[in-house]
């Protein structure tokens, strides 16, 4: 195959069992939309949408944080493959989002590709090495979720939280810029 | 036909014989409320319509408490009528025995009759069988009321039909218009078993017959369905009008709230526009890679970096091997010993494209067949076509060659397609800025509506507010106001599709039928064709004659209505009686409204109601004496309590007018003087034009609290 995003998307990324909460209360499991997901108090149609959401608010926070060896790790039984691949009247099909996850998880990751290219490194090692990169990020993307909500349990109310606290990270630089009616830093 | 007298005996507050001497015309019997004037009805009600049940409880008790254990006495009701010369009367009685413990015992129930010729001569007859050849039954049914609320006689459904079937001349149609239907059904199906005689035709016709069968239910259906929308449309412009009664300004009303639905629209407008699916976008719309672009940045250096780390590692191995083995393979150097390109870069159809147009079109120069850059491309392309074919695996090179996969070239092509796409990431800022500018734009708009919205209700429920209403009564007509306005506005919508619905089924049923027609005209045998055309006229004839009697029956009943309707409201409703028919199914329904101006005029009091219903009653009353040829007594207990005493001397002077025995039991006119406990009647009574006039009082003095102090009589006036 000699291709690592091949590889690497028929995985399935775990995390952390002490945030199966936030996955309950914030994502819909059956992929309800419209109303129906707002009325049942859910802002993510699916649970590998809140995965993604964390795993970005993560990367774009610099919040690199593994799973400790002590905590039990968990998963939604779904490969990368398949995430965003669903195009309904309501919604739009988002598999390229894979490749980007790919992308920004390899500029993050240490892995000598030459290594494997030479054949001194096995495929699933590096792969390996990539998902425990997302998952880290992811990790602590869900720890700043959840940082937030003990600080302000009502802090998701707005339809617009999730967005707003996406475009606070750091990775917005110090430049300032101004989206609609909201200012980032 | 006159009552001439009752006699009542021992009969509730009744005690002993009292007799009442009526007089043709107008008898206003008045009394105060207690005094006896409903048990008087109810006396004459038991003669007319009542049985042998529960005699007991119809005994005076002060005749109970008069009369000696192991007494008897007599209980009766009994009228004396007068039709032409002749008299009749009929009495209904039972006997008491007095026991021992002080109650009765009833028995020798008997209904009696008598009829005395003008001669004098008295014979004795059944009274039941008397009383409903003199006074039919069909008549007494419109003959006596008790309150205002019976006079609304058509609230039940059979009025209708009773009063067609025994005053009108449809009724003498109805026979020979079934009769006549079922001929034509004959005649349909004789034609139709001819045409099926024709094998060709069995198969269409009977397709159509289904067509049109169901077409008929469809339509049949429909019609019900329109009735009861249109009764249902009724009820809301009721409602709505009752509601607005209360309204001092019920125009202003009207504008105020065709403001307030233009604006409650606007809103929801505006409201559908707004899209804030803003956690939805992050992954639909790709805006969750708004900062994408420096990590694809640091991606792409990377695998550059690898790529050209890559290469440069494989030159110099490749320059290793070449020394050990001797220049086996020619290469194209480049200068300097610079780290060559990926092998595939430019790819082979662009480095065709340029071989072929002899110019490098990577640093734009001429490369002429020949010379050096024409052949370094050369030699690339054909290190290229080399490096795809299938090699000799005994090949020295390939056998110790240093990279054995390619995972990073797979890498640089991902950076690549996505660097090309960068753009779309770019403009992810720029979508979530015009969409919040978007969505804030709407808000502010709907912010502004929603401010004149509370402008206009406020003003509405000023309007609202000055009204007669008690404030919780208001809060229910506030409510309701607005929903029942939007269910009138969906049910005229649904009319007028089914209006339309109706049409185009008819059209669609007379196409079926002619196209039905036609193959009966080509197949059906000739004679058969004629009877059935003869019995389809006959049987039209009949319909449409019952339905002309029937339509001529209600106009007529209007008119007469009208006629004392206005008598009865000279100076006051300029409207006038609309009596409306409907069906419903296969059954008739009579509406009766009024209506002001040709509009549907449904908030009216209740003295106006109950002139209406007089009116009606007057009117049957007198369709009924022109019938049977004959005038018939009414009876009427407290028709008109809602009128007001002035307005119940008007009406009674009309009555005065009118031709047949009225007897009316009537609250009015009495002065109850609470310190003497004496009655006494009004001087106003005087100017009451009338025939003959009583009071019922109780004999004073009277215990309240004891039955067996009660008796009730009649004073003449």
């Amino acid at each position: 195959m000699e291709s690592l995003f091949s590889k690497w998307k028929t995985k399935i990324p775990s995390y952390s069992e002490v945030h199966k909460e936030l996955f309950n209360s914030l994502s819909s499991k059956y992929g309800s939309e419209g109303e129906k997901k707002l009325s049942l108090g859910k802002h993510f149609s699916t649970n590998y949408e809140l995965y993604l959401y964390a795993f970005y608010l993560g990367l774009y926070n610099d919040e690199f944080v593994p799973i400790t060896k002590q905590e039990k790790k968990t998963n939604f039984s779904y490969e990368i493959m398949n995430w965003g691949s669903k195009s309904t009247s309501l919604r739009k099909d988002f598999t390229t989002i894979q490749e980007h996850v790919f992308i920004a998880t390899f500029a993050k990751c240490n892995v000598d590709v030459l290594e494997l290219d030479k054949g001194n490194v096995k495929e699933d090692d590096i792969v390996r090495e990539l998902i425990y990169t997302l998952e880290s990020y992811t990790n602590g993307g869900l720890i700043l979720i959840r940082e937030e909500l003990e600080t302000n349990p009502n802090y998701f109310f707005q339809p617009s939280s999730f967005l707003q606290k996406l475009l606070k990270c750091k990775a917005a630089s110090s430049k300032k810029s101004s989206i609609g009616g909201l200012t980032v830093d | 036909m006159i009552i001439e007298k009752v006699i009542l005996e021992n009969y509730l507050c009744y005690y002993g014989k009292k007799i009442i001497e009526l007089s043709n015309g107008l008898n206003i019997i008045l009394g105060e409320n207690g005094e006896g004037k409903t048990k008087f009805y109810e006396a004459i009600e038991w003669l007319f319509q009542g049985n042998n049940q529960n005699l007991a409880v119809l005994v005076s008790k002060k005749a109970i408490h008069e009369h000696q254990v192991g007494e008897e006495f007599k209980v009766s009701v009994s009228v004396a009528f007068k039709l032409g010369s002749e008299k009749y009367i009929i009495s209904k009685s039972f006997l008491n025995k007095k026991l021992k413990d002080g109650s009765i015992e009833p028995y020798n129930y008997s209904v009696e009759g008598i009829e005395e010729s003008s001669n004098g001569e008295r014979s004795q007859v059944d009274g039941k069988v008397l009383l409903d050849q003199i006074f039919p039954v069909q008549i007494r049914r419109y003959s006596m009321f008790k309150g205002e609320s019976e006079l609304d006689i058509f609230n039940n459904d059979d009025a209708l039909i009773n009063l067609i079937n025994h005053f009108s001349d449809a009724k003498y149609f109805d026979k020979y218009a079934i009769r006549s239907t079922y001929l034509r059904e004959q005649s349909d199906r004789a034609v139709e078993s001819s045409v099926k005689l024709d094998k060709k035709n069995i198969q269409v016709y009977k397709g159509l017959e289904e067509e049109i069968s169901a077409l008929e239910r469809k339509r049949h259906g429909l019609v019900t369905l329109t009735n009861l929308n249109e009764a249902e449309i009724q009820r809301l412009e009721q409602s709505i009008q009752e509601a607005s009664k209360y309204v001092q300004n019920a125009s202003d009303l009207e504008i105020y709230n065709k403001r307030i639905k233009k604006l409650e629209d606007e809103i929801a407008r505006l409201m559908s526009l707004i899209d804030e699916g803003y956690t939805t976008k992050l992954f639909d719309e790709n805006w969750i890679n708004i900062y994408f672009e420096q990590y694809l940045s640091e991606y792409s250096k990377k695998v550059s970096l690898l790529s050209s780390k890559r290469r440069k590692e494989q030159s110099d191995y490749d320059t290793e091997i070449g020394i050990r083995l001797g220049e086996k393979k020619a290469k194209a150097d480049l200068l300097n010993n610079a780290i060559p390109l990926p092998i595939n870069v430019p790819s082979k159809l662009h480095m065709e494209e340029m071989l072929k147009d002899e110019i490098c079109k990577v640093c734009n120069r001429d490369a002429k067949k020949g010379s050096e850059a024409y052949e370094f491309m050369y030699s690339r392309l054909k290190e290229y076509i080399d490096s795809q074919l299938t090699t000799d695996p005994s090949d020295e090179m390939q056998a110790q060659s240093l990279f054995h996969f390619d995972y990073t070239s797979k890498l640089v092509q991902l950076s690549s397609s996505h660097e090309d796409n960068l753009k779309t990431v770019r403009n992810v800022k720029e979508e979530m800025r015009d969409l919040f500018e978007f969505n804030d734009q709407r808000k502010n708009e709907i912010l502004d509506l929603q401010q004149k919205l509370e402008a206009e209700i406020e003003n509405r429920n000023n309007i609202l507010g000055n009204s007669k209403l008690a404030a919780d009564k208001l809060s229910d007509v506030l409510l309701n106001y607005t929903s029942w306005q939007n269910e009138l506005k969906s049910c005229n919508t649904d009319h007028l599709n089914n209006i339309n619905q109706l049409k185009n089924l008819d059209s669609e049923l007379k196409s079926k039928k002619e196209e039905k027609n036609k193959i009966d005209l080509k197949s059906a045998k000739s004679f058969l064709l004629k009877t059935r055309d003869i019995l389809t006229d006959i049987a039209k004839i009949f319909h449409d004659t019952k339905e002309l009697k029937f339509e001529e029956f209600i106009q007529g009943l209007e008119k007469k209505a009208n006629i004392f309707f206005k008598k009865i409201n000279v100076n006051s409703f300029t409207g006038k009686i609309v009596i409306t028919r409907k069906q419903y199914g296969n059954k008739n329904a009579l509406t009766i409204n009024l209506y002001e101006d040709d509009k549907p005029f449904f908030t009216p009091n209740q003295a106006l109601e109950t002139s209406k219903h007089i009116a009606v009653l007057f009117a049957i009353s007198e369709i009924a004496s022109e019938a049977h040829e004959e005038l018939y007594p009414m009876i009427f207990d407290a028709p008109i309590s809602s009128f007001g005493e002035n307005k119940a001397g008007e009406f009674l002077n009309l009555i005065y007018e009118t031709q047949n025995q009225k007897i009316l039991l009537i609250k009015d006119f009495i002065i109850n003087d609470k310190k003497t406990d004496k009655l006494t009647v009004k001087k106003e009574f005087d100017k009451v034009k009338r025939h003959k006039a009583f009071m019922i009082s109780l004999k004073r003095p009277f215990d309240s609290e004891s039955l067996k102090t009660i008796d009730s009589q009649f004073i003449s006036l």
